[in-house]
């Protein structure tokens, strides 16, 4: 079964991006706009790995970030974030929460396809 | 603290058990099983064990307790010595040196690559426990390890590569990466897209008892042996987002110490910094430096250790890659201080032991030379000249060393100017000239204190205030200019100002008040200016605080003709003052100029000498009458110096002449012999002759003769007085 993977992001291009570099790799991807949409959808699903970013209306990438690692299903699951160069205060903030791997934004699609075969099991 | 004394034996216990046990294994290697040796193998063994145990050294022990189980072996005869065994045993024999070294040094975690190490000598003796007698086991290679349990299956294609080329990979985990959602698993099956994974290992020593045990966390690491043609920092990369949290050491393969080497040695010759050299190579991350470096940092600052060391240490790089790469930074630091040209620190005194040898050196060779000549050996003349000739370089360059650029000195009165003509309300610039000409560090010493008065004379008496100054359409700031320069073999420092000059005049009314002068004989202006150096003459009617009472320059002049040097004044009225102190170049060795005069040995300075000739019977009769002496179209004075030092002139006519030149100022001396030129050592002749005239020095001859150093300006000055009293 393939793997699935979550996209959080406000920004549609952005999602198009990865979900196209993924879906050719093989995984099947999901899309949530902000994190409230996120955890709506995600809710009782198995999920594999989580794409979050960090600004992003409703709920941002840091609270959606503690709020996965409170639910038992999936505090186990690996979370890319996604951050800007100058959000350094931030990823020191999601670092503390438990999110280690950070991707830098703009990233080319195969970067993003690199961290997430390095957090994923086939 | 009494485990700290305990702790002291056991090191020194230790050592001398584990030199009994090389002594052992070395006598071992080749020669049949002998069971004695074996017995001391053992007990040494199991002897550090029991001790290390005693205290707590749980490592140590741990690690011996492997060793001793296969010496026990040996002892029961169920294994026999092997070359190879006695190979693996030595290299225990240091690991637990090591071990013993760092647990009693330090409470601390061991390095990486210690527990590696510890690791692979203990996979190498397993084949020995085995209770199937093997005796023989298939040569284990240190990457291949087959015995631990491995993971994935080593399934790969490719035969295993040899050790050679194999990464090292040593993966401490971090405990909470399961909680962080990684799962190592997933790093090492991204890791196996970069190459082979050869061998894997896990560790469980951090593993805790089962009730100890949180689920959640991770304890678990790993050795992996991987064979790329990756980079390391590509390599490193596959753990970007656990290297925070973990221990992630990548150990390069051996053959890429080789390419690491070549890549340092081929690097572009800008940077040379030894963080930067290895970053460059790829022998290391920059990651890795910002943590060596930062370790190097928490040191405190008089024990910091190198960061070569540091590397080397924590097992991130190979010694030879260090060393390659420090061999280049001293190529390129070698290159960039050649350019910025390197100086050394020399104690004074040294060079000054120098200088005295050289001047003995100087005289041995002269001794020689002159022996060659008397004996008449063609090349014992030649080799002497030789020997003279380095023997001369020497002592150039000797010469040389103690010359110290003047700019310091210069420098000084930058502050005394300043602060003298606030103090008068005067407004003086310094300027200052010839900085770089050097000069001989002794004189320097000497020169300061006459310089001083020189410079305060002329801010106190040349400079005028500034109102005088524009009454006189002169800019309101007056300049001082120090020069100094080299002119003619000899050095020489000018003080100039714009002042108003010397007044003969003045000098003259106040040179009758004196009494210094003979009222009816007015001399030239420029003998006038030379009164202001004579004891007690001061032209300032007002004595200030800053200069004194005409006490100054008679002193100057004194200190100066000690160094053999001379002063002259060049005065415009109302214009300029300038003063101009002739210097020899050294003062402890020159090149002289030798004659005989009534079978004694005198040297004339070298650089005085303008000619020497021989005179015609007449001429030399006529010049002996009248006393003085037509040379080049000029009259100069005559001086038989056979009468003046010996005081019977009369008895024979010196036909051989000297033409010397001092101070503008040339005299003929007629000498008995000219014996050409040498080197001389100056020395002094002591309280005792301090009144002597005509002589300002002697020197010693090659073969021990002392030879008189003619006081030319002395002679000179002499004649010119016994002149005027006719």
């Amino acid at each position: 079964m393939a793997k699935k993977i979550m996209v959080v992001d406000d920004s549609a291009t952005l999602r198009e991006v990865v979900k196209a570099t993924l879906v050719k790799a093989g995984y099947d991807v999901l899309e949530a706009v902000d994190g409230k949409d996120a955890l709506k959808k995600i809710a009782g699903q198995k999920i594999n790995l989580i794409i979050c970013d960090v600004n992003m209306p409703n709920m941002d990438g840091i609270t959606f970030l503690k709020e996965i690692k409170l639910q038992a299903a999936h505090k186990f699951v690996p979370i890319i974030m996604l951050t800007t160069e100058s959000q350094e205060a931030k990823k020191q903030e999601g670092k503390a929460a438990g999110a280690k791997a950070w991707v830098v934004k703009p990233f080319k699609p195969e970067t993003m396809l690199a961290a997430v075969e390095k957090l994923i099991l086939p | 603290m009494e485990m700290e004394s305990a702790r002291k034996t056991f090191l020194t216990e230790a050592a001398e058990l584990l030199e009994e046990m090389e002594g052992a294994l070395l006598s071992l290697e080749g020669s049949v099983d002998n069971k004695e040796l074996i017995n001391v193998l053992f007990r040494s063994a199991h002897t550090i064990k029991g001790s290390a145990g005693l205290i707590g050294l749980d490592r140590v022990m741990h690690f011996t307790h492997k060793v001793e189980n296969v010496l026990e072996r040996l002892r029961q005869n169920e294994l026999y010595v092997s070359d190879e065994l006695i190979g693996i045993m030595l290299k225990c024999k240091d690991h637990i040196a090591a071990l013993v070294q760092l647990s009693c040094n330090a409470d601390e975690e061991l390095p990486v690559d210690m527990l590696t190490e510890g690791e692979l000598l203990h996979d190498r003796l397993a084949p020995y426990l085995e209770t199937a007698i093997n005796i023989a086991p298939a040569n284990p290679a240190p990457e291949e390890c087959s015995k631990a349990p491995c993971y994935p299956e080593p399934v790969q294609d490719t035969p295993p590569s040899t050790g050679a080329s194999n990464w090292h990979l040593s993966l401490r985990f971090g405990k909470d990466v399961l909680r962080d959602g990684m799962d190592p698993l997933s790093f090492i099956n991204y890791l196996s897209r970069y190459g082979d994974i050869t061998c894997l290992t896990t560790l469980y020593n951090n593993l805790p008892d089962a009730e100890e045990m949180d689920p959640e966390s991770c304890y678990l690491s790993f050795e992996v042996s991987f064979h790329s043609d990756f980079s390391k920092q590509e390599i490193e990369d596959v753990f970007e987002f656990v290297r925070e949290s973990s221990v992630i050491r990548i150990i390069p393969p051996h053959s890429a110490v080789q390419t690491y080497v070549s890549l340092i040695d081929e690097l572009k010759e800008d940077k040379w910094k030894l963080g930067d050299i290895l970053v460059k190579s790829g022998a290391i991350t920059q990651r890795e430096l910002d943590e060596a470096l930062k370790k190097q940092q928490i040191q405190p600052s008089d024990e910091k250790p190198y960061l070569g060391d540091i590397l080397i240490k924590e097992g991130i790089v190979k010694r030879e890659v260090v060393e390659a790469a420090l061999d280049k930074q001293g190529k390129l630091r070698g290159k960039t201080s050649a350019e910025e040209g390197k100086t050394i620190r020399v104690d004074a005194v040294k060079l000054d032991s120098l200088i005295n040898l050289v001047g003995e050196l100087v005289i041995a060779s002269g001794g020689i030379r002159q022996h060659a000549q008397t004996v008449k050996d063609g090349t014992l003349s030649k080799s002497s000249m030789l020997m003279s000739r380095l023997v001369n370089d020497i002592r150039d360059i000797a010469m040389k060393m103690r010359m110290v650029p003047i700019a310091a000195t210069f420098n000084r009165f930058q502050r005394l100017v300043h602060d003298t003509s606030k103090d008068l309300g005067k407004n003086i610039e310094l300027a200052i000239k010839g900085g770089e000409t050097e000069l001989d560090r002794t004189m320097i010493e000497k020169i300061t204190d006459p310089l001083t008065h020189i410079v305060r004379n002329s801010v106190d008496h040349g400079i005028e205030s500034p109102d005088v100054r524009e009454a006189a359409g002169k800019p309101p700031k007056g300049t001082i200019t120090l020069d100094a320069y080299h002119d003619s073999g000899s050095i020489i420092i000018a003080v100039t100002d714009d002042g108003r000059g010397l007044n003969a005049e003045k000098i003259w009314q106040k040179a009758l008040r004196r009494g210094m002068v003979d009222p009816d004989k007015r001399p030239h202006d420029r003998e006038l200016y030379n009164l202001i150096f004579e004891p007690g003459f001061s032209t300032n009617e007002e004595v200030t605080n800053l200069s004194g009472r005409g006490v100054g320059m008679d002193v100057v002049r004194r200190n100066i003709e000690m160094m053999r040097g001379f002063v002259q004044i060049n005065t415009v009225e109302g214009k300029s003052t300038q003063i101009l102190i002739h210097l020899p170049l050294t003062l402890s060795i020159i090149d002289g100029f030798m004659v005989g005069i009534s079978g004694a040995f005198y040297i004339i300075p070298l650089d005085m000498v303008v000619k020497c000739f021989i005179l015609n019977e007449e001429t030399q009769r006529l010049a002996g009458d009248r006393g003085y002496f037509d040379f080049r179209g000029k009259i100069i004075p005559y001086i038989n110096l056979s009468s003046v030092f010996n005081g019977n002139g009369g008895g024979r006519h010196s036909d051989n002449m000297v033409v010397v030149q001092y101070a503008g100022q040339s005299v003929a001396f007629a000498v008995d012999r000219l014996y050409g030129d040498v080197q001389v050592v100056i020395k002094s002749l002591g309280k005792m002759y301090k009144d002597l005239q005509g002589i300002s020095g002697a020197t010693i001859l090659g073969d021990g003769t002392v030879a008189m150093i003619l006081d030319v300006p002395g002679i000179i000055k002499t004649v010119q007085t016994s002149g005027k009293k006719e």
